[in-house]
């Protein structure tokens, strides 16, 4: 039977062996995944993931409420995440306004995005909307980034990101309503810029 | 809403703060209701919403990756490294 964040939480807290590894076993992919989709470089999410993993191990026999176990790792993750900000990418954080993200009433028709779902069958033409869509994510600015990666990709709840960030519920809202529209903007842009193909 | 309707107009710049809230499920049964009043008035506002649906249907259906076996290997090798440390 698959064990329980709590029995996992006891096992840490006696230090049994191979505790360190189950936890590795249940968390890894998914902090080395927020670490890549977040920090955009394999090597930035292996540091990442190292220095979370490590450190949350240590800190969580602390840890009162295994409920909380999954909300506390995304914070300890993202707080690695924004250290790790590569050289250059330390421009002040960007606020996305809703105003520059509206449709305006003198635009054009809203360009079709396709459903995900009806895309061809051809390997190439999801692969290279994957890879349009990770563009976007990644040039969001970071704070909109990490909300949308824990809601949207990672599927913690409104609340769980709340907890994670030290955010109240409307502003993780916020966050993650800006992120998408920006993302959507930037589809629409790439296929206007290229005609229907992204 | 009236049959002359002009999209871009405050009803529309209203209700653009809320889509999220409204394709997540999270707006109350009210606030739901004026958005499909408004969308059934509007397909402006509709190809907007529909677009911002299917844009959340490609972030969630980004592939996941998995920790590649070595580098699982290396961080419980560090960890090992580090109790034995702590334990000398």
């Amino acid at each position: 039977m698959l064990e329980t964040d709590a029995q996992l939480l006891e096992r840490i807290r006696r230090d049994d062996p191979g505790a360190f590894e189950a936890f590795v076993d249940r968390y890894g992919d998914r902090v080395y995944r927020f670490g890549l989709r977040v920090c955009g470089h394999r090597e930035d999410a292996k540091d990442v993931l190292q220095e979370t993993l490590i450190q949350s191990y240590k800190a969580l026999r602390n840890l009162e409420h295994p409920e909380a176990l999954r909300s506390w790792l995304y914070r300890v993750a993202s707080n690695a995440c924004l250290m790790m900000r590569r050289k250059g990418k330390h421009e002040p954080e960007r606020e996305l306004s809703l105003a520059e993200l509206a449709p305006g009433a003198d635009d054009g028709p809203v360009a079709e995005i396709p459903d995900p779902g009806e895309l061809p069958d051809a390997q190439l033409e999801r692969a290279r909307w994957q890879a349009l869509v990770q563009e976007a994510v990644g040039d969001l600015p970071a704070h909109y980034r990490i909300v949308l990666v824990m809601r949207d990709m990672e599927q913690l709840s409104t609340q769980e990101v709340a907890d994670a960030l030290g955010l109240d519920i409307s502003a993780v809202k916020m966050r993650l309503h800006r992120a998408r529209l920006k993302v959507r903007q930037r589809l629409e842009q790439t296929l206007r810029g290229r005609g229907a193909r992204p | 809403m009236s049959a002359g309707h002009v999209h871009g107009g405050p009803d529309c710049r209203e209700l653009l703060g809320g889509l999220s809230e409204y394709l997540d499920g999270e707006l109350d049964l009210a606030a739901c209701e004026k958005v499909r009043e408004h969308m059934g008035d509007c397909p402006r506002c509709q190809e907007f919403l529909e677009s911002l649906r299917r844009t959340v249907a490609h972030v969630r259906a980004v592939s996941p990756a998995a920790i590649p076996p070595e580098l699982k290997r290396a961080i419980i090798d560090s960890w090992e490294r580090l109790r034995q440390r702590a334990g000398e």
